[in-house]
C-alpha cells in the first residue's frame, strides 16, 4: 500500500522509540513513564489473562479456557524449538498423550491425588519423550517432524492393537480437581510462569547456545559443544510442557484415551504460532487465544465449520505471514515518519 | 544500453547505494570496484531485479524495509519496477556471487537449465561455444555440479549466465576464491566472450589487479557512493586506485 505513496524524494524512515532505548539500561526506573512503558504490556497480558475465568459467561466457555492454555502450553513449547533452537516438531500429541496416560495411571494404580501425579508425570512424560526422540535428535526439519508426528500414531495403535491401559474405551474414573476455580487459575498460571521462564531462558547462556544450534549447528559443534545434548535439553523442556498439559487434561476430563494422541495436539499449536508471530513466545500464547475460541464459535455452522476456519488461516499466511505479535511489537517500540532522501 | 540515474537502496534506515549514476555501454565490458560493504552486490542485486524479491520476502516476515529510489533504464526502457523474470527475458542475465549452480544437477544440465528461455537452435550453439571457452567443462558433462572444484564452477556458472542468451552480462565477484593462476584465467576469458559475441559486460570485483585491465570503462565505490570513474587506461593511472587496488 506504501509502495504507491514513496515518491523519489522521500521514503518511510522507521526508528526505535527513545523511551525503547531508555529503558534499556539503568534509566529504566528514571520515571514512572518509563517503568509503565516496561510494565503495563505485561500487566496488561497477567491481568487479562487472569480475569478471563470471571468473565466468561457460561460452564461450558470456562471449560474452553482450560482447554485453550493446554493449547498455549503446547504452543510455547512448539514455538521453543522451532524457532529458538530449530527443530520442528510435530509431536504436540505425543507429548500430551504421553503426560496424559502417565497422570491417569498414577492416579488410578496408585491412588495420587493430582497435587503429586502432574508434576510426576509432567517429569516422567518429560524423560519418555526425550528417551524417544533421542535417535532422531541428529535430524532436522522434515526428518525430525516425521518422527515426532509417527510416535502419537504408533502408540494410539499399540494400545488399540494389544488393548492395554483401557484399550479404546481409555482410563476411565480419574479423579477431577476439587473445584473448577482452582483448575482455571492454576493453568493460568502455569501458562504465566512457563511463558516468562521460557522468556528469561531463552536469554540466557544457555539460550544463546540453543539459538546457537538453530543458525548453524556445524558452528556450534566446532566450539566444542555437543549439540545433542543441547538438543536433548529443548526437547526435554518442550516436552515437559507438552505433558503437563497431557496431564491436566486427563484430570480435567477424569478420563485418558487414545484421542490425547489425537494430531490436533500437534496442529493448532503451528497455527497458533502461524498468526500469534513465531519466536516472540508470546504472540503463540494469543495465537491459541483467539484460534480455540474461534473454533468454538464456528460450531454453528456445523460441518462447514473447517472451511471457514481453515479460510482464516489460509488468509492470514498469504497476507500477514509476519503474525500479530511480530507487527504489535514493531508499532509499540518504533515509530515511522516521512524523510526527504 | 544500461542507464542508472540516482539510484538509492536503503535496507531499513541504513543506505547501501548511495546516489549512483552508472552507464553501461553496448559491447563493452564494465568494472564496478570496491572493498566489501561498498554496496557491489546491492547494485547487481538491484539491476538484476532480485531485490525487488527479497523486499517482498522481507516484508512478508516483517523483517527490514527495502526502499529503491531512482531509475534503472534498460534499451531506453525504464525496468525500476520489473520483475526479476521478465528482465532476464530482456537479456539482463545476473550470474550470482557465490556462483548458485545447481549442486545436484550434473554440469551438462545446469548448462540447460540456464538455456530454458533460448531456442533450441540458439541453445546447442551456445552449448558449443561455452564448450570452447570452457574447454575443462566438456570433460565434466556428467559429474554434479557440487563436486566441481571452485573454479570449474565459475565456469560453470558463467557458462550457465551464457545460455541465457544475454545482452547484458552481470557477473558479481566472478574471481571470489579462486587461485591466482585462475583468476587470469578466467579475466581472459570473460575479455573473450565480449570481444567474440559482443555481449555487454558488467562486472564487479574486489580484486582489481587482473579484472582492470580488461574492462573499457570503471566505477570505483565506497560506502555506497561512486567516488571515482574513468577508463581503465585513467584508473590504472590513478595514484588513489594505484594505492589501494595494486600496493603500490
Amino acid at each position: 500500500m506504501d509502495k504507491n505513496r514513496v515518491t523519489p524524494e522521500r521514503r518511510k524512515e522507521r526508528l526505535d522509540r527513545g523511551i525503547k532505548v531508555r529503558t534499556e539500561g539503568i534509566y529504566a526506573i528514571a520515571s514512572w513513564e518509563e517503568i509503565s512503558y516496561l510494565v503495563l504490556p505485561r500487566l496488561l497480558l497477567i491481568v487479562g489473562l487472569l480475569l478471563l475465568p470471571l468473565l466468561m459467561p457460561s460452564l461450558y466457555w470456562k471449560r474452553v479456557i482450560s482447554i485453550v492454555s493446554i493449547y498455549a502450553l503446547l504452543a510455547l513449547g512448539f514455538d521453543f524449538l522451532a524457532h529458538f533452537v530449530g527443530l520442528v516438531s510435530l509431536g504436540g500429541a505425543f507429548f500430551v498423550g504421553t503426560g496424559g496416560y502417565i497422570a491417569a495411571i498414577l492416579n488410578k494404580a496408585f491412588g495420587l491425588s493430582p497435587t503429586f501425579t502432574i508434576p510426576m508425570a509432567t517429569l516422567a512424560g518429560a524423560a519418555i519423550c526425550t528417551l524417544l526422540l533421542l535417535p532422531a535428535l541428529p535430524l532436522r526439519g522434515v526428518y525430525f517432524a516425521i518422527v515426532t508426528l509417527m510416535y502419537p500414531l504408533v502408540l494410539a495403535r499399540i494400545i488399540e492393537a494389544l488393548n492395554i491401559l483401557g484399550g479404546t474405551d481409555g482410563i476411565l474414573g480419574v479423579a477431577g480437581f476439587p473445584s473448577r476455580w482452582i483448575e482455571q487459575y492454576l493453568i493460568l498460571l502455569i501458562i504465566i510462569l512457563a511463558l516468562f521462564g521460557l522468556r528469561r531462558l531463552v536469554n540466557e547462556d544457555i539460550g544463546l547456545v540453543f539459538r546457537g544450534v538453530k543458525d548453524n549447528d556445524q558452528a556450534v559443534r566446532a566450539s566444542g559443544l555437543s549439540i545433542t545434548f543441547y538438543k536433548a535439553i529443548a526437547v526435554f523442556i518442550a516436552s515437559g510442557l507438552g505433558s503437563l498439559g497431557g496431564a491436566y487434561l486427563s484430570h480435567i476430563y477424569m478420563w485418558s484415551g487414545i484421542s490425547q494422541f489425537a494430531l490436533d495436539f500437534s496442529i493448532i499449536p503451528i497455527a497458533a504460532t502461524v498468526i500469534g508471530g513465531g519466536g516472540t513466545l508470546v504472540g503463540p500464547l494469543l495465537g491459541c487465544f483467539i484460534l480455540v475460541p474461534v473454533s468454538e464459535l464456528l460450531r454453528a455452522f456445523g460441518t462447514l465449520r473447517i472451511v471457514f476456519y481453515s479460510l482464516i488461516l489460509m488468509l492470514f499466511i498469504m497476507f500477514r505471514s509476519e503474525g500479530i505479535m511480530v507487527y504489535a511489537q514493531r508499532k509499540y517500540h518504533q515509530f515511522e515518519r516521512w524523510v526527504k532522501v | 544500453m544500461l542507464e542508472i540515474r540516482g539510484l538509492m537502496v536503503f535496507y531499513e534506515n541504513a543506505l547501501a547505494i548511495n546516489n549512483i549514476n552508472l552507464n553501461c555501454q553496448g559491447e563493452k565490458v564494465t568494472g564496478v570496484f570496491g572493498a566489501n560493504s561498498a554496496g557491489k552486490s546491492t547494485l547487481m542485486y538491484t539491476i538484476s531485479g532480485i531485490i525487488l524479491d527479497v523486499k517482498k520476502k522481507e516484508e512478508m516476515k516483517g523483517g527490514e524495509r527495502i526502499t529503491v529510489l531512482g531509475s534503472i533504464a534498460f534499451d531506453g526502457m525504464d525496468i525500476t519496477h520489473m520483475k526479476p523474470s521478465e528482465r532476464a527475458r530482456r537479456g539482463i542475465i545476473l550470474c550470482p556471487e557465490r556462483r548458485r549452480i545447481f549442486p545436484e544437477s550434473s554440469t551438462l544440465e545446469n548448462l540447460k537449465i540456464g538455456a530454458y528461455l533460448a531456442t533450441s537452435i540458439q541453445a546447442k550453439k551456445t552449448l558449443d561455444y561455452v564448450f570452447t571457452i570452457f574447454p575443462p567443462l566438456k570433460n565434466l558433462k556428467n559429474r554434479e555440479g557440487g563436486f566441481l572444484s571452485g573454479g570449474e564452477q565459475q565456469m560453470l556458472a558463467i557458462g550457465r549466465a551464457l545460455m541465457a542468451q544475454p545482452k547484458l552480462l552481470l557477473l558479481d565477484e566472478p574471481l571470489l576464491g579462486l587461485s591466482p593462476l585462475m583468476e587470469v584465467m578466467l579475466a581472459r576469458s570473460i575479455r573473450d566472450i565480449n570481444a567474440q559475441t559482443g555481449i555487454s559486460i558488467l562486472i564487479t570485483e574486489q580484486y582489481a589487479r587482473p579484472i582492470l585491465p580488461i574492462v573499457h570503462y570503471g566505477y570505483i565505490l565506497e560506502n555506497g557512493g561512486a567516488v571515482l570513474q574513468g577508463t581503465s587506461q585513467e584508473l590504472m593511472e590513478n595514484p588513489d586506485v594505484k594505492s589501494a587496488y595494486f600496493g603500490l
